[in-house]
């Protein structure tokens, strides 16, 4: 239902294969028509997919399509909206709308394909990235040490944080439908191979470093310690917190969201007043 | 008799000069005239020299103009900053109790303020009341009208307050009739009487999109444009808007492109630097097709500049911003009502055409005051370019299959739908894309896709080039001015000059510079005797698009690019020599 008639140009064995996966059967189980969803997309690889993907979508800007995501869902409050974006949009072009956007608790579930490389431009190396990581941008090692986008968004009021994993698409379809259903900001990273351009974190590296959390906490100082833990990576939510969403805090849009105010006919003597 | 009255007030920040300046212009609005404000001031909070300039006329007030009639000085700066605004009759109103006045040109009107204040019982901080009193007589105006502006102004602080303004609005008044009726200027009455408001470019243009049905505005703050957002997060309430303050200009652009694409009616608002950080989602707007409303208010440059100055420089930045080539339109209104009337102007374009359009302001309209005719209660307005313009029903009638959003048809334009539609769903591009909007890097759907683009530009230049450019001031004369923008304002206050000086002279405005008024413009020039180019940047940019468009060389350019705008008697000095 969800296909267009656009064969996936993934890399064979792309992590972006999982992903897309899970997101597809969350949509069904979510029960949600292609019509009654919105998909955004960034630039890389993983927003590629927007081709592939049959549903109402945006591709936008490099690192800028969550603030379009956010205008959306604030434009159409009754749609679930779902943005598509990698490490390097979101962490580092975008830096500063991660930051702000999941503090102001915007309604908009953003699934970051992780794979700890600027992939489409040919394997730079981007905010996520290990120190010392041999890449073609960086020959004798990245000299900066890397974002942890959990730990941030844990003490940056993040209301939903989780980690997923592309080769284990039957947890992360429930991480994805969780964190539509999850009325707020949903951050899932999302560890995804990259066989191209990251040998060192393959499948079966992941599935020997990454453990399974078994529930949502409620305490973000709780959730640091497995956000924290350098040895082994964690996956799953990492903390839960019912709070109202953005949208929920206008008065413009209680009665009905923006796009159904009729707008044919507009009485600005109010106003006028103030200039007489 | 005059016809008009200038009057200044300066002083150092945080004394009230503009708040005053603002009751001052209200008095000469609600006793009929028209009327004109112009303020100064430093990028900082405190301190500094602030200057606000009450300009009114019995038949127009187009613009401020240097020559003073009233200098109310507030501190001992003023009167020194400004001698170069005032000749032998120009009344200088001071507080003899504070400032020491030794030379100055102009009639000196020391008044006793602390004594006045003391009577009235009063506060020291109502000095700035006590002149407004005074003003009221010299200007031969009901002091009632004041005494009302009084109330509503400080109505909330409690009646106390009131009172003691009252009072020493009486006081100055009394003052001024017992002791100064001789210098009563002999203000002719006003013209005709109609219902006017008050208002700044800005919020004028915010009262123009919330009639346009403005329903979306994301915006980072930044002089001039700010106030803008002030206004409608005012109103956000009452017309249900939803107004957000972004992290960024670039969050502020894409976040109401995501508006827009869902359906609402969008707009954001910044200044040069914050529309060069907007650049690239303009060209986002432009090839997937989505309706925008960008105010650009100019303040000196390059880079920071001088924040809280006048410019017109970023002409060529609008025009040209973003990679790629896409059709976007530039307005750029002449003076208040221009700013309310093209607002809506440019919700309707944006909407009908798909395409971004740009509201070219500057500092000077911006926060300049003018009174207009009271605009109508009520407006209309209708949708443009939905397959089903009622959003709660389907867009096509197959759910099946994606919506052809960039169906290729003549003209250009295709119909949108807006998600939640059934039969709509498609994907909106920043790629270059097919029909449904998928990515694609064919040869021949690109051409096909810039050609659609194109086709819109055709259709958008031929509806706008039938609002021909007006030209003030009749078909033929001896001298011609053309310009644009917020340059109406001081050169249709010089055309009054000029025709005191028997001098012919007429002035083509030019407010749709993009699509460009080609074939207008062009005549114009040719059928000149003396053309004159009127712009405040450095390097005359709009003689340089008139020169692309026409052909035509302007040879003479007035150019001012000190931070202030043109008064009309910069134009008439430059005329005569």
């Amino acid at each position: 239902m969800y296909n267009t008639k656009i064969k996936p140009t993934f890399c064979p064995g792309c992590g972006n294969y999982g992903i897309k996966q899970a997101l597809q059967s969350a949509l069904e189980q979510l029960d949600l028509k292609p019509h009654q969803a919105v998909i955004t997309y960034d630039v890389g690889c993983n927003s590629n997919m927007a081709d592939f993907i049959y549903a109402y979508g945006f591709h936008g800007l490099h690192g800028r399509s969550v603030p379009s995501a956010a205008g959306i869902k604030l434009a159409n409050h009754k749609l679930p909206v779902i943005a598509i974006i990698g490490d390097g949009a979101f962490y580092s072009e975008g830096g500063t709308h991660f930051l702000n956007l999941m503090r102001a608790n915007h309604d908009v579930t953003v699934i970051v394909h992780n794979n700890h490389r600027f992939s489409l431009t040919a394997g730079q190396y981007t905010s996520t990235t290990e120190e010392e990581t041999i890449t073609v941008t960086s020959p004798a090692g990245v000299i900066e040490e890397p974002v942890n986008p959990i730990a941030v968004s844990l003490v940056n009021h993040a209301t939903f944080v989780a980690r997923g994993f592309a080769g284990d698409v039957k947890h992360l379809t429930d991480l994805i439908i969780s964190g539509v259903k999850h009325k707020g900001f949903s951050l899932i990273d999302v560890l995804q191979p990259c066989v191209i351009w990251n040998k060192e974190q393959s499948y079966e590296w992941y599935k020997k470093n990454i453990y399974y959390l078994k529930k949502a906490d409620s305490k973000r100082q709780r959730a640091l310690k497995d956000a924290l833990n350098e040895k082994k990576l964690a996956v799953g939510v990492f903390y839960q917190e019912n709070k109202p969403a953005y949208h929920e805090e206008f008065p413009a849009l209680i009665k009905k969201p923006l796009v159904y105010q009729d707008i044919r006919k507009i009485d600005i003597r109010e106003v006028m007043k103030e200039f007489g | 008799m005059q016809n008009s009255i200038n009057i200044k007030i300066g002083g150092p920040a945080g004394q009230g000069v503009k708040s005053i300046g603002l009751i001052l212009d209200k008095m000469f609005m609600r006793s009929g005239y028209k009327v004109f404000g112009y303020t100064e001031y430093p990028s900082l909070i405190r301190g500094g020299h602030n200057t606000y300039q009450a300009y009114a006329g019995s038949e127009s007030a187009f613009a401020q103009k240097r020559r003073l009639d009233m200098l109310i000085a507030l501190d001992q700066g003023t009167i020194a900053a400004h001698q170069d605004e005032l000749d032998d009759k120009t009344l200088v109103i001071f507080n003899q109790d504070t400032l020491k006045v030794a030379k100055t040109r102009g009639v000196l009107l020391p008044f006793p303020i602390n004594d006045l204040i003391k009577k009235a019982d009063g506060l020291p901080v109502m000095a700035n009341i006590i002149a407004l009193g005074a003003v009221c007589f010299l200007s031969g105006l009901e002091p009632e009208i004041l005494a009302n502006l009084v109330k509503e102004t400080f109505g909330a602080k409690g009646n106390e307050m009131v009172k003691k303004n009252t009072a020493c609005v009486k006081a100055g008044y009394n003052f001024a009739r017992e002791k100064l009726a001789q210098y009563a200027i002999k203000l002719d009455p006003p013209a005709k009487k109609e219902k006017q408001i008050l208002v700044t470019g800005n919020e004028a243009l915010a009262l123009g999109a919330v009639s346009a049905g403005l329903k979306f505005y994301s915006a980072y703050p930044m002089t001039p444009a700010t106030s803008i957002l002030h206004s409608l997060v005012h109103w956000a309430k009452k017309y249900s808007l939803v107004v957000k303050q972004t992290e960024d200009e670039i969050s502020a652009i894409n976040m109401a492109l995501g508006a827009s694409y869902a359906g609402a009616r969008a707009m954001t608002a910044t200044s040069g630097g914050g529309f060069a950080l907007m650049t690239e989602a303009v060209g986002m707007a432009g090839i997937m097709e989505l309706p925008l409303v960008i105010v650009e208010s100019m303040r000196s440059g390059p880079s920071t500049g001088m924040p809280t100055w006048h410019s017109q420089a970023d002409l060529r930045q609008v025009l040209h911003a973003s990679q790629g080539d896409f059709p976007r339109a530039v307005l750029a209104p002449g003076d208040m009502q221009e700013c309310f009337d093209l607002a809506r102007e440019a919700f309707y374009l944006a909407e009908k055409y798909q395409l971004p359009v740009i509201i070219l302001s500057d500092k000077y309209l911006s926060e300049s005051m003018q009174s207009v005719p009271a605009p109508a209660a009520s407006w209309q307005n209708k949708r443009y370019g939905f397959a089903n313009a009622d959003f709660n029903k389907a867009a096509g009638k197959n759910n099946e299959q994606p919506f052809k959003r960039y169906a290729l048809s003549s003209g250009g334009i295709s119909q949108r739908s807006v998600p939640g539609q059934s039969g709509g769903a498609y994907l909106s591009n920043s790629y270059e894309h097919d029909e449904f909007g998928y990515a694609t890097e064919e040869a021949e759907m690109a051409v096909a896709m810039n050609d659609k683009r194109s086709a819109k530009f055709i259709e958008l230049a031929k509806e706008v080039g039938q609002s021909r450019p007006r030209i003030f001031g009749g078909q033929s004369a001896d001298v011609s001015f053309i310009s644009w923008g917020s340059n109406k304002c001081p050169v249709l206050a010089a055309l009054d000059l000029l025709k005191e000086k028997n001098i012919s002279a007429n002035f083509m405005h030019v407010n749709y510079i993009w699509p460009f008024p080609k074939e207008a413009v062009s005549q114009f020039i040719k059928n000149s005797k003396r053309i004159i180019n009127v712009e405040c940047n450095a390097s005359g940019q709009f003689a340089g698009l008139v020169r692309q468009e026409t052909g035509l060389k302007i040879k003479e350019n007035l150019l001012k690019y000190d931070g202030r705008p043109f008064y009309a008697e910069d134009i008439l000095t430059y005329v005569q020599h």
